[in-house]
């Protein structure tokens, strides 16, 4: 389909040109000028117990998070349609950990028109039902109230797909998601007794559709291709609280652990390798980290790019 | 034959109950639904908790009662007053069994047979019997065929999912069609009225229920045998208008007629719902009051009031 | 007035018109068929408490099958409502009379974790009205693992979709790394997964999200299923007081 790859290699080439063009300018420009980061890990000093405290956290954490990798503007443009993917898979409450922070989403809902997006959506294909876990995961009413829209997926809209990955050559995806602007993916970091942790590229699974539980039989390479095809604008990770057992539906609070961090980047692997380390684990022990920095598409070693790290 | 008449205003009171209360039930099914957070629509269990034969099963089944019960007392108390007004003015099934028997054709002389009193209208009290005594014994299967849970169980578990899957695959099919000229599609227009039918009326996802073939099937030869007999079910199968039958065979507001007027055109009968032979003694335990006998008597010989005689024989 | 004390006194001597004309014998025999119903009902293996049918899943909430069976009226109202469509009208799972009363069949639909809808809407209270903490600890039945279909257990691949949809706190699902070789004689670790018994309520997320289909690789019977004193298996179990 060439519209898609058309879509995917205008990413690929944003991604890559960011750092060059700059570089062109005249003499002045022998000096390279400071390239904007592509990494930043924010962690707030304290650790607020009460409800408010920690919306207020998630909301600082973020706004400081992307800000720190130049504002939402280096990613959403004026009149951009925005597709914002958190984890709403499970009919669980904010506090058990198993889906995204709904301050961290409407947060980000909110940058996205304040850089000028015409419209903003956030989504998920759940595991349990949508109408469920919508609501409960407080995502919905917090991203409706940021102003977005927030659809429960349309069956028909799932659209087989070539992927022409390692694994996967075509896969049903969901067309609207692919064929907007941009994709800002918001996982949540939690404990997954297969892969040991699922984070952005396996929250991904979140836009397609189909016999999605194959995909275990490879996650490694699957999810790999997945993040190939999808390549998200910006990834940010909520680590605010984070489920260390039980994952990744989890339940029990004693499971939910604070780690008060959020993590944002333009490197899926990247990102993906920091909430690896934060959830105790090595980046290299996880199948799709790997298999992603061996296939380009990022860095598993996350310090080689120097990543900002600010203290909130 | 003497000439139809206009339509009495308590007859068109009467419909308009009954679209009311039909249109009632279908909202209340609708709602039967998850709500945020974790809430159920409970709104149509109002009619359950009008229903007497659910509450006297129930009670002689278990030795319980739920409280919300009592409030088919109300429609106990009323019917010793009125007799059978539930089955024509409140009953959904009854509404739509009614809509059913009107759209039969046929010269009025076919009506006539097929709308008169007969005897197999007993078995619905033999029903009655066999349903109250099995529940004496333990086995509540008056719901088998008490009228609201057939109506709601066939809806939710056959004729529901299939107008859901009808019209989520004409929908379906516009849009991958994606028929129109240049710029103009007419999913501009389908897309829209989908939405907003996915937002009130189809279901979240498409339900499949096992039996549901045997479900909907008999809730399709039901309705189709109004075309036979008008209201088959009403007359002759329906446990709850047995009930009511016996509660109400002695009512206050009873079918007066004034005997001089009367010139046996039979025209009464035609638009019976009850097959409570108006033209021949009246039978208050078979009369819905539908007034319809009252509406189309060219003669005007027929009056509902407190302590009315039937005097035709 | 004096119409309404002759509708008083027609209540102690009914008119004519006021007659059913009900044949004594006939009630007489519609009575017996009632009893006769009842007998039959009363014939199926199930009322013997010797044998228990392992498709008879009640939602969670629902009384002892006599108790259930005397209150239900079939209104199909938690079928409605359930929102993953996991409850569906029973054929001869519960017996004759059990015809149309709601069974949980888990390879349609699960019961999630945190819901309580159907004990929401049961006009009758068949199913009990419970909050979702009470549910929670409600077993419906038991999870089993047929390891002649498992692809960890029969054809060495990963998986672990059962455990990774479990909702119970702690996961009623377990694994012990195996060491196993493929069709190429290839070495490889696979998590092969157990059910723990004490801990899986039945909820059939396993069953319905198995990637093995027609039938599932994890299935739920009836067995362990709270509200049935008998249909137990474990030592454990609450009926013996131990564990």
């Amino acid at each position: 389909m060439a519209h898609i790859d058309r879509r995917n290699f205008l990413k690929a080439g944003v991604t890559a040109g960011a750092g060059f063009g700059v570089g062109l300018l005249g003499p002045q420009s022998l000096i390279p000028s400071p390239q904007p980061p592509a990494l930043s890990i924010a962690h707030y000093k304290s650790s607020p117990a009460d409800p408010d405290g920690i919306a207020e956290e998630a909301k600082r954490l973020t706004r400081q998070a992307v800000d720190a990798l130049g504002g939402m503007g280096r990613f959403v443009s004026k009149g951009n349609v925005v597709w914002i993917k958190p984890d709403i898979g499970w009919d669980r409450r904010p506090e058990q950990a198993a889906t995204t922070n709904p301050d961290v989403v409407a947060t980000l809902v909110e940058m996205c028109y304040q850089a000028g997006a015409k419209k903003v959506l956030v989504s998920d294909n759940p595991c349990n039902p949508a109408r469920l876990s919508y609501p409960r995961s407080g995502i919905q009413p917090a991203a409706e109230k940021a102003g977005a829209e927030v659809p429960f997926l349309d069956e028909r809209k799932f659209r087989r797909m070539s992927l022409n990955g390692k694994v996967l050559k075509e896969w049903e995806v969901y067309q609207d998601i692919v064929e907007a602007d941009r994709l800002i993916n918001v996982p949540i970091a939690k404990n997954h007794n297969l892969c040991l942790a699922t984070l952005g590229m396996k929250n991904l699974m979140g836009v397609i559709g189909g016999a999605r539980n194959r995909l275990h039989q490879d996650l490694g390479g699957t999810l790999a291709d997945l993040a190939a095809f999808l390549k998200p604008r910006l990834v940010v990770l909520d680590a605010i609280r984070v489920l260390t057992a039980n994952g990744p539906v989890g339940g029990n609070l004693a499971d939910v652990k604070r780690k008060d961090t959020l993590v944002a980047g333009v490197d899926q692997v990247a990102v993906d390798a920091v909430g690896a380390t934060l959830l105790g684990y090595k980046p290299d022990s996880i199948g799709y980290i790997v298999q992603g920095s061996a296939r380009g598409l990022g860095a598993m070693d996350f310090k080689s790019l120097s990543p900002r790290q600010i203290e909130v | 034959m003497a000439k139809k008449q206009k339509t009495s205003w308590i007859v068109w009171l009467r419909r308009l109950a009954q679209t009311g209360f039909f249109l009632l039930f279908c909202y209340l099914f609708l709602q039967t639904v998850y709500h945020p957070i974790n809430q159920a629509g409970r709104g149509v269990t109002f009619f359950f908790n009008l229903d007497p034969l659910v509450a006297l099963n129930s009670w002689l089944a278990s030795h319980v009662l739920v409280g919300a019960m009592l409030l088919s007392l109300v429609t106990l108390l009323v019917t010793l007053v009125c007799g059978r007004w539930f089955c024509g003015w409140v009953c959904p099934f009854g509404a739509l069994h009614n809509f059913f028997t009107s759209l039969r054709g046929g010269p009025a002389k076919q009506k006539l047979e097929a709308g008169g009193y007969h005897p197999w209208q007993k078995a619905k009290y033999y029903l009655l019997v066999a349903f109250l005594v099995a529940a004496l014994l333990g086995a509540d299967v008056v719901g088998w065929l008490d009228p609201f849970s057939f109506f709601f169980r066939s809806l939710s578990t056959s004729i529901y999912p299939a107008i859901n899957k009808a019209l989520v695959a004409v929908f379906t099919w516009v849009y991958d069609a994606n028929p129109g000229v240049g710029p103009v599609r007419l999913t501009l227009v389908t897309e829209p009225v989908y939405g907003f039918l996915r937002k009130y009326l189809l279901a979240a996802t498409q339900p499949y229920y096992l039996g549901s073939l045997l479900i909907g099937s008999l809730f399709v030869a039901v309705v189709a045998l109004n075309f036979w007999r008008a209201r088959f079910w009403c007359r002759y199968v329906c446990p709850l208008g047995g009930l009511l039958g016996v509660v109400g065979k002695n009512p206050l507001v009873r079918l007066n007629k004034h005997q001089e007027k009367c010139n046996n055109c039979r025209l009464c009968l035609v638009d019976c719902q009850g097959g409570a032979a108006p033209d021949r003694g009246w039978r208050p335990s078979e009369c819905f009051y539908c007034w319809n006998c009252k509406s189309d008597c060219p003669a005007q010989a027929i009056t509902f009031n407190a302590g009315g005689r039937p005097d035709a024989h | 007035m004096n119409h309404f004390s002759k509708w008083i006194a027609d209540f102690l001597h009914p008119p004519k018109e006021a007659r059913l004309d009900l044949g004594r014998r006939a009630v007489l025999g519609a009575g017996l068929a009632g009893v006769g119903a009842k007998l039959l009902f009363g014939v199926a293996p199930e009322a013997s408490k010797r044998t228990f049918n392992p498709a008879l899943i009640r939602p969670p909430g629902a009384l002892g099958e006599d108790d259930f069976l005397a209150r239900c009226i079939r209104c199909g109202e938690c079928m409605k409502v359930c929102p993953t469509n996991a409850i569906h009208p029973a054929s001869l799972e519960g017996g004759f009379g059990g015809l149309w009363t709601p069974l949980v069949v888990t390879s349609l639909g699960y019961c999630d974790y945190e819901c309580n809808l159907c004990s929401q809407v049961c006009p009758t209270r068949a199913i009990r009205q419970i909050e979702v903490a009470e549910k929670q600890k409600i077993k419906i039945g038991l999870a089993y693992i047929d390891r002649s279909r498992c692809l960890p257990w029969a054809y060495s691949k990963t998986c672990i979709v059962c455990e990774e949809h479990c909702p119970t706190p702690k996961k009623a699902i377990w694994f012990e790394e195996v060491e196993v070789r493929n069709i190429q004689g290839e070495k490889l670790t696979v998590k092969q997964p157990r059910v723990d018994a004490e801990l899986c309520i039945g909820c059939g997320i396993c069953e319905v999200k198995c990637p093995v289909k027609a039938p599932a690789a994890v299935r739920v019977t009836s067995v362990g299923e709270s509200r049935n004193p008998e249909n137990q298996m474990l030592l454990s179990s609450d009926s013996y007081g131990v564990g």
